[in-house]
């Protein structure tokens, strides 16, 4: 893991700012997100991955890309939910009257 | 909580770019992650003892295959690439370098290289071997066909150390280790080097034996080459030590009554049993001939060259191996001289006095019994008595003043007769010689130094 952060430390960071971008328009934007049924089966798939990349059973090049690809999504998620919770501070702040 | 998941909700749309970044960062970081883990595989093995390692990296599995020497050495190697930073899974196709059952070494010398075969226990040693060879050689090419296996005995380095020091010793031949067992053949590259070899092999280390040790010397060889032409006689070859050297030397110079020694002989151990003996006598042999050759190889003598005149190549011939051991052979080639030309009395006369000037024939002390080593003095006296047929000769024999006149007297008389028995058994008639006894009444020299008496001992040839 330490290993595959200090590697591809740019990329995660990329990761990590597409996140915080897109979790401090997630605040605001209108419209519904996913269905709750969606997003069990997200949940689902990411947790299956999760525990294909722990268990070793992708061989090779692919299970590299399993890993890199879960880190990076992992970096996506805690960019997301910085972003998303700074910017409802922010929006909590410039609309107390409400 | 619930604020959480309704933002979270609208965080899909990000998963489009982030799958592009996906897809740049694989395409752009494979191959360095491969290079760089196959990097760090390698260093980590470095102090581990494989052969034939070969690393291929796939994402982050590295797939380790190797030849080790031990299980242990095995785990170890696994276990070094398991802990490489970044390293996902280790494939082990590592396997035990075979065992050898009987372990086997060779080091085989002939005249161009040193070849190293058979197995060795490890990369490290198969080169330290090769290291050894070629500091032993010297300039001598070093051929390493060594392979690794397992099953080496214990000890076997020192053992190959100390046998490879022995093949600077060899000029060729092939030293084999067979588990613990030795063995040796070929040729010593001088005298002496077998003996050397052998003392060596009682270090060899505990456990292991000498199975056969067929090492053979090089033949023990003595020459002599007598030059009449020079008027040298040329000593070449090995003697066994130097109180043989001497001896040698100061008979030499007696039956050589006219030529000068060349001695170039070397001290050498490894001589056969009665060299002194037999070369002795074939040395005597030789300066009986006009020119000739002979040559003491091992325990064979060949004793060539050209005798003055028929009696003296058949005595030459039936007395050779008469003083020599059962063991020895001998082959005498002797021709004879062509005859000189007759001459009258007075050339004759001339040529026996150069002759008896140059040398002596020689008794032994107070007795009238001639020394063997005039043998060759004598054979140049009757080759000379030969072309003159027609001349009475006296042979005259004188002492010094030690002793009673009387029997100074009649010891020279005894002695010009020994000598005129000497001349009529090589073939001359008897009636054409006649001695006389002159005792100390013809001194040549002073009696008063020891160097003076010698000079008056002496038998004197006139033609009369």
């Amino acid at each position: 893991m330490p290993y595959l952060v200090s590697f591809h430390l740019g990329w995660l960071i990329g990761s990590l700012l597409l996140g915080f971008a897109m979790g401090w328009i997630s605040v605001v934007q209108r419209g519904n997100g996913t269905s709750k049924v969606t997003a069990r089966w997200l949940a689902a798939l990411a947790a299956a991955l999760v525990a294909a990349s722990f268990a070793h059973v992708v061989p090779g090049r692919f299970g590299y890309w399993l890993d890199l690809g879960l880190i990076m999504f992992a970096c996506y998620l805690v960019g997301c939910t910085i972003g998303a919770w700074l910017r409802d501070r922010v929006v909590a702040r410039s609309m107390p009257a409400v | 909580m619930q604020k959480l998941f309704r933002w979270a909700s609208k965080w899909w749309p990000g998963l489009i770019p982030l799958a592009v970044m996906w897809g740049f960062a694989a395409w752009n970081n494979t191959l360095p992650v491969e290079a760089d883990l196959s990097a760090r595989s390698s260093a980590a093995l470095k102090d581990t003892v494989l052969d034939k390692t070969r690393i291929a990296v796939d994402g982050r599995d590295v797939g380790l295959a190797a030849d080790a020497f031990s299980e242990e050495g095995r785990r170890d190697a696994v276990m070094a690439v398991e802990i490489v930073p970044g390293v996902r899974l280790v494939d082990d196709r590592t396997r035990l370098v075979p065992e050898a059952k009987p372990f086997v070494w060779n080091a085989e010398r002939d005249v161009v290289r040193v070849t190293l075969s058979g197995s060795a226990p490890l990369p490290s040693m198969k080169g330290r071997l090769t290291e050894a060879a070629r500091k032993e050689v010297g300039g001598v090419e070093v051929a390493d066909q060594m392979g690794l296996a397992r099953g080496a005995p214990p000890r076997f380095e020192a053992a190959a150390m100390l046998l490879l020091d022995q093949i600077g010793k060899l000029k060729d031949g092939k030293i084999t280790i067979s588990d613990t067992k030795v063995n040796l053949a070929g040729m010593a590259r001088e005298l002496g080097g077998r003996e050397a070899i052998a003392a060596a092999l009682k270090n060899l280390p505990e456990g292991f034996s000498i199975a056969a040790n067929d090492i053979k010397a090089p033949p023990y060889i003595f020459q002599a080459y007598k030059d009449p032409v020079a008027a040298t006689v040329t000593l070449t070859g090995y003697v066994p030590d130097n109180n043989v050297h001497s001896a040698l030397a100061t008979s030499a110079s007696r039956k050589f009554f006219n030529e000068k020694i060349v001695d170039n002989l070397k001290a050498s151990i490894g001589a056969p049993s009665s060299f002194n003996t037999v070369v002795l006598a074939a040395l005597g042999a030789l300066s009986r001939l006009s020119t000739g050759t002979l040559v003491v190889s091992d325990r064979e003598v060949k004793l060539s060259g050209d005798a003055l005149y028929e009696g003296a190549a058949n005595d030459i011939r039936a007395g050779l191996g008469k003083d020599f051991p059962k063991t020895w052979q001998y082959k005498p080639e002797i021709t004879v001289k062509p005859a000189a030309g007759p001459v009258d009395g007075t050339v004759c006369q001339q040529l026996f006095s150069d002759l008896l000037g140059k040398g002596k024939i020689r008794f032994a002390a107070k007795r009238a019994d001639i020394d063997p080593d005039s043998a060759g003095i004598l054979d140049h006296l009757i080759e000379t008595a030969l072309r003159c047929p027609t001349t009475n000769i006296e042979v005259a024999g004188h002492t010094d003043t030690d002793g009673e006149d009387a029997f100074n007297r009649a010891l020279s008389e005894k002695r010009a007769q020994a000598v005129i028995d000497y001349l009529v058994k090589a073939g001359l008639p008897a009636n054409r010689f006649t001695a006389v006894g002159y005792g100390s009444t013809q001194p040549v020299a002073g009696n008063e130094t020891d160097d003076g008496k010698a000079q008056n001992r002496r038998i004197e040839f006139l033609v009369r």
